[in-house]
């Protein structure tokens, strides 16, 4: 600008505006530093908001992610481990079928026998009614408390019990009652109980065919137990990759919307320094007039 | 031969044209800090032949002393106008964006209080409610989430209405405002034709009707147009609102009653002059452009476009809940519920905890399947990043663009500055000029007097 004549006002004037302008510098980089936060209003940076936005958002989903994973682990956990009592009371029954299958065992020895095989039933049921978070493991989406009744019978609602893991997948965590056991009529209760009646009766045909009817159950909860086994896993992995992706969103969200703290620091000096000379500039533009210097 | 006393009455005129000038410094000193004064210079003419000599005339003088031509306000018409353009762009870009930046602060995004995190809160809920549908404190949570979500949105909504109502007010006083204005330069119109009838310097009035003219200028964006007699018409839109010494009113036409309140039609504006009332269809720019522009478009497509994320995400998660089934085995009633013409500020929670239909099976089974299919639902969230993000380029660029216009219009200023503003230093040495030649003027009188002492009473005496 070609400046022709130079007046008090406009050396007035243009100082206080450059000492509004340094002032205003150095609010602006006060504000980053008190805040930690670069974008403290959609207007800093329309588009690192929108894009800060969008990582809340990820984070939040990845967030409840994890979450669902957590809580569909601890199910299956408790499925697991039931399934591998459930394994466990089995194969005592199928030990106990095959000694009431020796022809020697007569009498007392096969009541025994069928007692202890009526316990593990009562055993069996109790565990197929095994709760997390008051909910039957093995019921399903049911509203009650069990998933058999007393005599064995499902009284469940069969339907899978989900959790999404990550964007659209979901992983099963529970495991229908009905694959464990048998379909109602003919489970593992009604074969228990039938087994018992023939050790029982010392009826070596009925305990035979039970022993065949346990090493099939047998097998249908170690395919449970598997089928578990995979689910977990599944979870497992989506739990430890959304921890993975939140350490990843974090950053993302702390590289977007917080303070550079050095480069603000030094800012801050800048501007100070600046601020000062400018105060310094004015305070001697200001004074000197011809006025001074006449007598 | 000019006379023998000749001399003295040209050392007179010396006296009185310096004191003129050391009157004119004295009244520039005096106003240096006066807003709106033009400094005033003296032109002084030297007396001597007439310009038309009697004919067979001869002139014999060596000069007749100085006078006094004219006391110059030193302006430039052109420049005062481009100073009122400006200064009306920049009026009317400082009220948006200061109205602008006091909406912005109110939004609170991107943050953990706004309604972005109480949306994710609320997507949240859903899924843990998918966790555990049968549990009360899942479902007692996505009650509350939804009801603080309905909040986040109601209190933006109550913050944009609260700018409105803020805008109808601060208009309705710029408009009153510019009715006074309007008056006292009508008036000193009035007072400078007068004035210049009566031939009497008329710098200071010219200064107050600039002034006053800035001022309309900076109200509603008016253009002032001088007139031959030094009065200043201005025109607001391209009607006239003040006329030589008549001064129409300004009023609000439609938009804001009397008392302030929103009448649900856009804010138009009228010029009464007596008993005409003439509509005004262009733009007003300045103060009173500003408000009306926010009233008109900026912040009532900021509510429309919060209540169609409200009114997304009501509707989604309504017909979702729908295809769902409650603790009891019902179908999902409307889980939001809202009033059509504003969904944001009235969004409210319309059903109980058991009501919450978590389930896709029928029965009061405990799946948790809708809950997750609401939890995911719509897409409310890339709506309302879209309404921010147009907001916060709204607001950024009304803040660069005021800046802009905040330089240019120093510049003009400085330019206006340097024509008419009042340097000290010159008027100190215009002074002293003034003073010299005074003092040298005085010193001619005493020399002409002494020569006159001379030749009066001491020649011819013996």
């Amino acid at each position: 600008m070609v400046m022709i004549r130079v007046t008090q006002n406009m050396v007035t004037g243009r100082s206080l505006t450059s000492l509004q302008a340094g002032l205003d510098r150095l609010a602006q980089t006060q504000e980053k530093l008190s805040t930690g936060k670069n974008l403290n209003r959609p207007s800093d940076s329309p588009t690192d908001a929108t894009t800060s936005m969008k990582i809340r958002v990820q984070l939040a989903e990845t967030q409840q992610h994890v979450r669902n994973a957590q809580n569909g682990l601890g199910w299956l956990d408790v499925t697991d481990s039931t399934l591998s009592g459930m394994a466990d009371n089995l194969r005592r029954v199928s030990e106990l079928a095959l000694q009431g299958a020796n022809a020697s065992i007569t009498g007392s020895t096969s009541t025994a026998l069928a007692t202890e095989v009526a316990q593990i039933r009562e055993g069996l049921l109790a565990q197929a009614n095994t709760t997390y978070l008051d909910r039957p493991i093995f019921g399903g989406v049911t509203a009650g408390t069990q998933a058999f009744d007393a005599s064995g019978a499902y009284v469940g609602a069969d339907a899978p019990v989900q959790r999404s893991v990550a964007d659209g997948v979901k992983v099963r965590i529970d495991v229908s009652g009905t694959t464990v056991v048998g379909p109602n009529g003919d489970n593992l209760f009604d074969d228990l109980a039938a087994l018992e009646s023939a050790l029982r009766l010392g009826d070596k045909a009925g305990i035979q065919a039970g022993i065949a009817a346990v090493t099939e159950r047998q097998r249908a909860v170690s395919d449970a137990q598997a089928a578990v086994g995979a689910s977990y896993n599944r979870a497992d992995a989506a739990e430890r990759k959304g921890q993975d992706a939140l350490v990843t969103l974090r950053s993302a969200l702390s590289e977007v919307e917080d303070t550079d703290l050095p480069k603000a620091m030094v800012d801050l000096q800048m501007h100070e320094v600046a601020y000062q000379a400018a105060l310094a500039s004015t305070a001697r533009v200001m004074q000197p007039s011809l006025v001074d210097f006449l007598r | 031969m000019s006379g023998t006393l000749s001399s003295l009455n040209t050392a007179l005129s010396a006296l009185r044209y310096n004191r003129v000038a050391m009157d004119v410094a004295s009244h520039n000193i005096a106003n240096v800090a006066t807003e709106g004064y033009n400094r005033r210079r003296v032109d002084g003419e030297s007396m001597g032949a007439p310009t038309v000599p009697a004919r067979w005339s001869t002139y014999e003088g060596a000069g007749g002393g100085v006078r006094t031509s004219a006391i110059v306000r030193m302006n430039d018409v052109l420049l005062d106008n481009r100073v009122r353009t400006e200064h009306s762009s920049l009026s009317y870009l400082q009220l948006r964006a200061t109205a602008l930046a006091r909406m912005e602060s109110g939004v609170g995004e991107p943050g953990d209080a706004g309604v972005a995190a109480a949306m994710a809160d609320f997507r949240s809920s859903w899924q843990d409610l998918g966790n555990d549908p049968g549990g009360n404190a899942a479902r007692g949570q996505v009650l509350a989430r939804a009801e603080s979500l309905a909040g986040a949105l109601s209190a933006q909504a109550a913050n944009v209405s609260a700018e409105m109502t803020t805008q109808r007010l601060t208009l309705q006083g710029t408009v009153s405002e510019v009715g006074t204005v309007a008056k006292e330069l009508a008036a000193t119109n009035r007072a400078i034709s007068t004035a210049a009838l009566d031939g009497v310097d008329v710098s200071d009035l010219a200064d107050q009707r600039d002034v006053l003219g800035l001022r309309l200028a900076e109200l509603t964006g008016g253009v002032g147009l001088l007139q031959p007699d030094g009065t200043m018409n201005v025109s607001v839109a391209g009607v006239d609102l003040v006329a030589g010494s008549t001064a129409g009113t300004l009023r609000v036409a439609t938009g804001v009653t009397a008392s302030g309140a929103p009448d649900g039609q856009p804010v138009t504006f009228a010029i009464d002059t007596g008993a005409t009332s003439t509509t005004l269809t262009a733009d007003v720019r300045g103060e009173v452009g500003a408000s009306a522009d926010l009233l008109n478009t900026t912040l009532p497509a900021y509510a429309a476009g919060l209540a169609a994320v409200a009114r997304d995400l009501a509707d989604t998660v309504n017909a979702a809940h729908a295809a769902g089934y409650d603790l009891d085995g019902n179908t999902g009633a409307a889980f939001f519920s809202y009033d059509p013409i504003d969904p944001a500020g009235t969004l409210t929670v319309a059903v109980t905890a058991r009501q919450v239909a978590a389930s896709t099976l029928p029965g009061g089974v405990l799946d948790g399947s809708n809950a997750d299919v609401i939890g995911t639902a719509g897409t409310p969230e890339a709506s309302y990043q879209r309404l921010v993000n147009g907001f916060g380029t709204e607001v950024a660029s009304a803040q660069r663009l005021v800046r802009t216009q905040s330089l240019l219009t120093t510049q003009v200023d400085s330019a206006r500055e340097q024509l008419s503003g009042v340097n000290l230093d010159e008027e100190t040495v215009a002074m002293l000029t003034a003073q010299r030649a005074y003092e040298a003027a005085a010193r001619v009188m005493s020399v002409m007097d002494s020569v006159l002492d001379t030749l009066i009473n001491r020649t011819g005496i013996g």
